[in-house]
């Protein structure tokens, strides 16, 4: 990942995140806290997917551990859901090493296929345990509230808690990928053997690389728990984990600052673009196009995905970079080290 | 001096306009202006459970045909529903989104068992209503003291069950029952019920029990279980894709039980009749319960509520299909919400429309006429429990033949 824009750019989204409550209406403010956790995700699966080139289908799932985690420590065992969150990353990074261990004999698609079992097993694993886990009916936690004695309101207190935790990952996931354990990744993005070759082991890295990625996922989940205030199977279909792996896309595998628009795309895309850009369909085309048919939301992802994938294959972070090229003062010195990123 | 003395009066005028103006301002209550009353729901349109997508189109046909009878009390109902997928956080965050944003007046009619129960507890602490949700869980009806804000509506999937369970003790007190549930509340509800029409005395009949994970890919074992049992009352307490199975299997393994029951939930002709495409010999015969009219069965055609439904489907959803009973499930729901709202008057308020609605009593000539003849819809007191009663029927032919008369899932207060 290459860190084009730098400090300055760093600088400039703490300073866009400080501001947006204040120009946020409670409800907005609570949506973008939900950007916060899912930015948080994204960081985490583009270390697998952009910086070690293996690609998830069942990231949501590591989200959904973090979620149980907090949710079985807050409710039974009465924790304060903040210190959960460490604990869920934690546990959830440990997952994620066991999970790699597993697969990582594995390459490629078959990566690919096996990482699609895990919510699918996470939602056996939740039913049939269901003493530990409350099974289908879930879990309600406390109502989202503010703590550590601030009084803000609900919406404002998640944003606080899912950004500050989104931008010390991000400051991780910068450093990570300036050294040298983000050299190894690389490498192995690059070519296995060649790295084996160098003395580098293909399957510790890229267990290292699941087991990472799932801690960012579970200190995610974590806090979605604690701002949507109940988890159950339900909560992590597959649907997140490819809405996630959509995001990094989306934002453009490898690129740090466009995870930030992969996050936006993953919260809004949904509830809000999809909806939008269809009515603006309608309106150029004169098309109805029934968005309430079975089905539709995927089909929309999917024909965005591939807009994406052939208009900017390198997703935000790529546009980005192009647009930074154009400014002869942002062009590093050596060339070199910008590579462009993509599966 | 005069200039201080014009600018103090300029003032007070000033207070005066905003206090006079903010006593003759509309009222306060979120979601009613001076014309129109926003209603909003979650409803799975899109993913597994997007078979019930047709509840809100026919709520939202019937609420046109009401705007177009000029509304209630001179106000239009605006009634707007979004895609959940059954997903609770999606639930959550359109349910937030309603509160905050679009400060609905209620929530009508939201579907899912867990999807409701995830948004459950914020509702009642924003004091928002959770009127009349979709689902049967009994713990919408019964938790009332807990959320305030929240009811049911339906009969809820333990009082069904316990007419099942009446049903065997009266008339097959020597039928030995082996019973498929759902291994989570959906299936526990209909299993305690039947427990408790059975009766002590009763209990005994059941000769097997056998719980079904949803995430298991078939019933195969459990239908084996209780095949072996020597059950020869079959009863199935799952959702329609497992069900469908369960019958299938059955035929496979050569089962014929004597007698089938069915919850309504997936004892439906479409559910039923595509289990015996696919190859099951025993879905003619199964009981279920009944409680809405039948667009199916001819026997309905003339009564009002029918001739009134055909009506409204086609002027207002025209695209939907006429023999889904859910859309008469839908404008049943839809015509309770009216009335709830007609009887607030010119001023509704949130805490007015749940006391009307924790206080119905529409029977006789006021009773829903989208129900099945003779079906009231009380609540009073500590009974919240809107609908209870329902018909026994049986499927025959395709369609669903009444047996006997209308059946209380529930005591009802006199």
């Amino acid at each position: 990942m290459t860190s084009r824009i730098g400090p300055a750019g760093f600088a400039a989204l703490v300073v866009a995140v400080a501001a947006a409550p204040l120009v946020s209406t409670h409800y907005r403010t609570y949506e973008l806290g939900f950007v916060g956790i899912y930015l948080a995700a994204l960081l985490g699966l583009n270390i697998l997917t952009g910086l070690t080139g293996q690609i998830s289908l069942g990231h949501g799932a590591f989200m959904g551990i973090g979620a149980y985690t907090t949710a079985i420590l807050v409710v039974d065992h009465g924790w304060r859901a903040l210190w959960t969150i460490p604990v869920a990353a934690v546990v959830t990074g440990l997952v994620g090493i066991g999970f790699g261990l597993a697969v990582t004999r594995f390459a490629g698609p078959y990566l690919a296929l096996a990482t699609f079992a895990l919510p699918l097993t996470l939602t056996g694993i939740v039913k049939r345990f269901q003493g530990f886990t409350g099974g289908s009916l879930g879990k309600n936690l406390p109502l989202l509230h503010s703590q550590l004695g601030l009084r803000t309101n609900p919406s404002l207190w998640l944003y606080i808690v899912a950004w500050s935790l989104a931008l010390l990952l991000f400051v991780l996931a910068w450093a990570v990928a300036r050294g040298r354990l983000g050299r190894s990744f690389r490498a192995v993005h690059d070519s296995e053997i060649a790295s084996t070759a160098n003395g580098i082991s293909a399957r510790w890295v890229k267990t290292l690389a699941f087991g990472l990625s799932a801690f960012y996922c579970g200190a995610a989940g974590a806090v979605f728990a604690i701002g949507v205030a109940y988890v159950n199977p339900d909560t992590f279909p597959i649907d997140l984990s490819i809405l996630l792996l959509t995001g990094v896309v989306i934002g453009g595998t490898g690129s740090l600052g466009g995870m930030v628009f992969g996050a936006l795309f993953v919260e809004f895309i949904r509830t809000t673009w999809a909806p939008a850009l269809v009515r603006a369909f309608t309106r150029v085309t004169t098309v109805h196009v029934n968005t309430h048919a079975a089905g539709s939301p995927q089909v929309i992802y999917g024909l965005v995905l591939l807009l994406v994938l052939f208009a900017a294959p390198a997703g935000a972070g790529g546009l980005a970079r192009r647009l930074a090229d154009l400014v002869p003062r942002l062009r590093r010195r050596a060339p070199s080290l910008s590579r462009p990123s993509g599966l | 001096m005069k200039r201080s003395a014009l600018l103090v009066a300029a003032a007070l005028l000033a207070a005066a306009a905003v206090v006079v103006s903010a006593g003759a301002a509309p009222s306060a209550t979120p979601g009613v202006t001076a014309r129109t009353i926003l209603l909003e729901g979650t409803f799975p349109l899109s993913g597994p459970a997007s078979g019930y997508a047709p509840i809100p189109a026919a709520m939202k046909a019937f609420f046109s045909y009401t705007n177009a009878q000029h509304g209630v009390n001179g106000r239009q109902i605006v009634f707007k529903y979004d895609d959940d997928q059954y997903n609770p956080p999606e639930t959550v965050q359109l349910t937030h989104k309603y509160v905050e944003q679009d400060h609905a007046f209620a929530l009508v009619g939201g579907l899912g068992t867990e999807p409701q129960q995830a948004v459950e507890a914020y509702l009642n602490q924003q004091k928002v209503p959770q009127l009349f949700v979709s689902t049967g869980a009994t713990t919408f009806d019964h938790d009332f003291t807990a959320n305030p804000w929240t009811i049911g509506w339906q009969p809820d999937y333990a009082a069904e069950g316990a007419i099942y369970g009446k049903y065997i003790a009266k008339n097959l007190p020597t039928a030995k029952i082996g019973v498929i549930y759902q291994n989570d509340d959906y299936g526990g509800n209909y299993l305690s019920g039947l427990k408790s029409g059975l009766g002590a005395s009763h209990l005994g009949q059941i000769v097997s029990a056998q719980p079904f994970d949803v995430t298991s890919p078939s019933p195969l074992q459990q239908v084996a279980a209780l095949a072996q049992s020597g059950a020869d009352t079959f009863v199935i307490f799952l959702t329609p894709t497992a069900t469908i199975q369960s019958y299938v299997i059955a035929t496979k393994l050569g089962w014929k039980p004597a007698h089938v029951f069915v919850n309504s939930v997936s004892g439906t002709s479409t559910f039923l009749g595509l289990a015996a495409k696919s190859g099951s010999a025993i879905t003619d015969g199964s009981f279920t319960v009944n409680y809405l009219l039948d667009p199916t069965n001819p026997q309905y055609n003339s009564a009002p509520g029918m001739v009134l439904y055909r009506k409204l489907m086609a002027k207002y959803d025209p695209s939907g299909n006429v023999n889904d009973q859910l859309n008469v499930y839908g404008m049943a729901k839809a015509w309770n919400v009216v009335q709830l709202l007609k009887g607030l008057g010119k001023n509704p308020t949130r805490a007015g429309l749940m006391q009307a609605a924790r206080s119905m009593n529409f029977s006789g000539a006021t009773a829903n006429p989208f129900l099945l003849p003779g079906i009231v819809t009380r609540t009073q007191g500590r009974y919240q429990y809107p609908i209870s009663q329902v018909n026994l029927v049986q499927f025959s032919g395709g369609v669903f033949k009444p047996v006997g008369g209308l059946v209380d899932g529930r005591v009802l207060p006199k």
